[in-house]
């Protein structure tokens, strides 16, 4: 279990930029929202989840994600086909904030190209500077305001 | 000076298809097409636009919208049932993430974006603020909504309704509040939620001054120039596009990927009074809620409560999380955070599917 800057990022998981985390276990990758992306959100009211049995490309859009007014997008973090969504979900969204990496999960994604595709995603010490800079951005972006 | 484009329908209304359908082509022509951000200022003919996840037929009673002839549909950014029409202004801004002068991240985008209507406000006289997390109010009532979505890789489509004017009597009739049909006092609950401009100033006025006085807002916060510009050929097609494959289609009006819609009303006896709570779900989240009873608070605070409720999570931890990050003592006098969220746990507790 990793602290980095007051975000949970589990060091076993690998992580895309759009802040989707893959747990891989053999071919199937279980997939959810990380805990920068949930705290930066806030209550989660609304997930658009693809259907079991779609293809999906790595970095492609498969579902939606609402916190309050805005809608944000949950991105393929390896390319296969959904095998599982969590129904859970359904009545209680608030999972994701509570349970990123645990009840909160959201999807799992049979994958086809692991090999090549987990290269491109960020996992163990790659993370930290991916971190700085995500909030490094965030406190520019608020200096100037 | 960099030039942004502005699309602009304010003087003959426009229909919901071709007025959604114009929002959505905004950030699909920066990202996909290369144009700089787009500013469309406009007004729809009188019609209702449910959020994109909402249940339509939960939220609307779709036979008295037809008896009335006031159009129906959905947007495809997030948030509760607006009532729009001629004197309400639309803002639909496609805006790169990465902009110089937005903030960023959700909260940033929002409060810099909210900053720009509240200086519009200021131009004509009236002093506004932002209200965390979507909402601009006027001493505690609302005059703007606020909502977005991320389309593409980091073009956003922002979205805000301004009301220049508003028709309490017609929002009451042809929306289906649950929490309203539980609580007889419709007009003067929701008069005291809302403001317009016309009541802030004390008179009519035309949309003109309004709609310039956005257009300058915009430009000074963000240091360009606005020119006005109708959609190119590339942009027309993605419009008529999404006119016909989406909002002239039931299946994106009618969708059913929305949570399922509860309400319930809870009462509560405190040493403060009597605390009576109205409340609608969407899933697992506060849709509406109304805070009402004979105790002792300020429409302000009601209004700031109920707002911070509002699209959050109705779990009990979550509610008392967030009456405390903005609880001042005595917000409602003889009564705290633990008991106002009992109240509400009780109306939860009284939820019947609508």
């Amino acid at each position: 279990m990793a602290i980095i800057k007051g975000y949970d990022m589990p060091d076993e998981l690998y992580y895309h930029e759009e802040h989707s985390w893959a747990r891989v276990e053999g071919s199937r990758v279980t997939v959810g929202m990380d805990d920068m992306f949930q705290k930066e959100a806030g209550d989660i009211v609304f997930v658009d989840l693809p259907d079991e049995g779609d293809e999906v490309a790595q970095g492609e859009v498969c579902g939606k994600i609402q916190s309050r007014k805005w809608i944000g997008k949950l991105c393929a973090p390896v390319s296969g086909e959904i095998v599982e969504t969590n129904e859970e979900l359904e009545d209680d969204t608030s999972l994701i904030n509570h349970d990123p990496y645990g009840e909160g999960w959201i999807l799992v994604i049979e994958a086809t190209d692991l090999e090549n595709e987990l290269g491109n995603l960020m996992h163990g010490d790659s993370l930290v500077p991916f971190i700085d800079q995500e909030i490094k951005r965030a406190e520019e972006e608020r200096a100037k305001a | 000076m960099y030039a942004w484009r502005l699309f602009k329908d304010t003087v003959n209304p426009v229909s919901t298809a071709l007025g959604l359908s114009i929002d959505d082509a905004l950030p699909l022509s920066l990202s996909r097409h290369g144009s700089p951000p787009i500013l469309h200022l406009y007004v729809f003919r009188p019609s209702a636009i449910v959020g994109k996840y909402q249940d339509i037929e939960a939220a609307l009673r779709l036979d008295r919208c037809r008896d009335r002839g006031i159009e129906y549909n959905r947007r495809s950014t997030g948030g509760g049932t607006v009532i729009m029409g001629p004197k309400v202004v639309a803002f639909g801004l496609g805006i790169n993430i990465d902009q110089p002068g937005l903030g960023k991240g959700i909260a940033g985008i929002f409060e810099s974006l909210s900053a720009v209507l509240i200086r519009a406000l200021q131009d004509l006289g009236i002093k506004a603020g932002f209200r965390p997390k979507n909402d601009i109010e006027v001493d505690g009532r609302k005059i703007a909504g606020l909502s977005a979505t991320l389309e593409t890789e980091k073009a956003i489509l922002f979205h805000a309704s301004l009301l220049v004017d508003f028709d309490i009597p017609l929002m009451l009739d042809i929306m289906n509040q649950p929490p309203l049909k539980l609580y007889d006092k419709g007009y003067s609950c929701f008069s005291q939620r809302i403001t317009t401009i016309r009541e802030q100033l004390g008179h009519d006025i035309d949309m003109e001054p309004v709609i310039e006085a956005i257009e300058n807002a915009l430009s000074q916060k963000f240091g360009v120039s606005i020119e006005e510009d109708e959609p190119d050929r590339w942009e027309k097609e993605s419009i008529k596009d999404s006119v016909n494959k989406r909002y002239t289609n039931p299946n994106w009006i009618f969708s059913h990927k929305h949570p399922r819609s509860s309400a319930g009303m809870g009462q509560l006896k405190t040493p403060g009074g009597l605390l009576e709570i109205y409340l609608s779900l969407a899933g697992s989240t506060i849709e509406h809620i109304i805070i009402t009873g004979d105790f002792f608070s300020t429409t302000k605070d009601i209004n700031l409560l109920e707002s911070a409720l509002k699209w959050t999570s109705a779990k009990r931890e979550n509610i008392e999380e967030h009456l405390s990050e903005i609880w001042t003592e005595d917000m409602i006098y003889g009564v705290d955070v633990p008991t106002l969220t009992e109240a509400i746990v009780r109306a939860k507790g009284n939820l019947v599917t609508t």
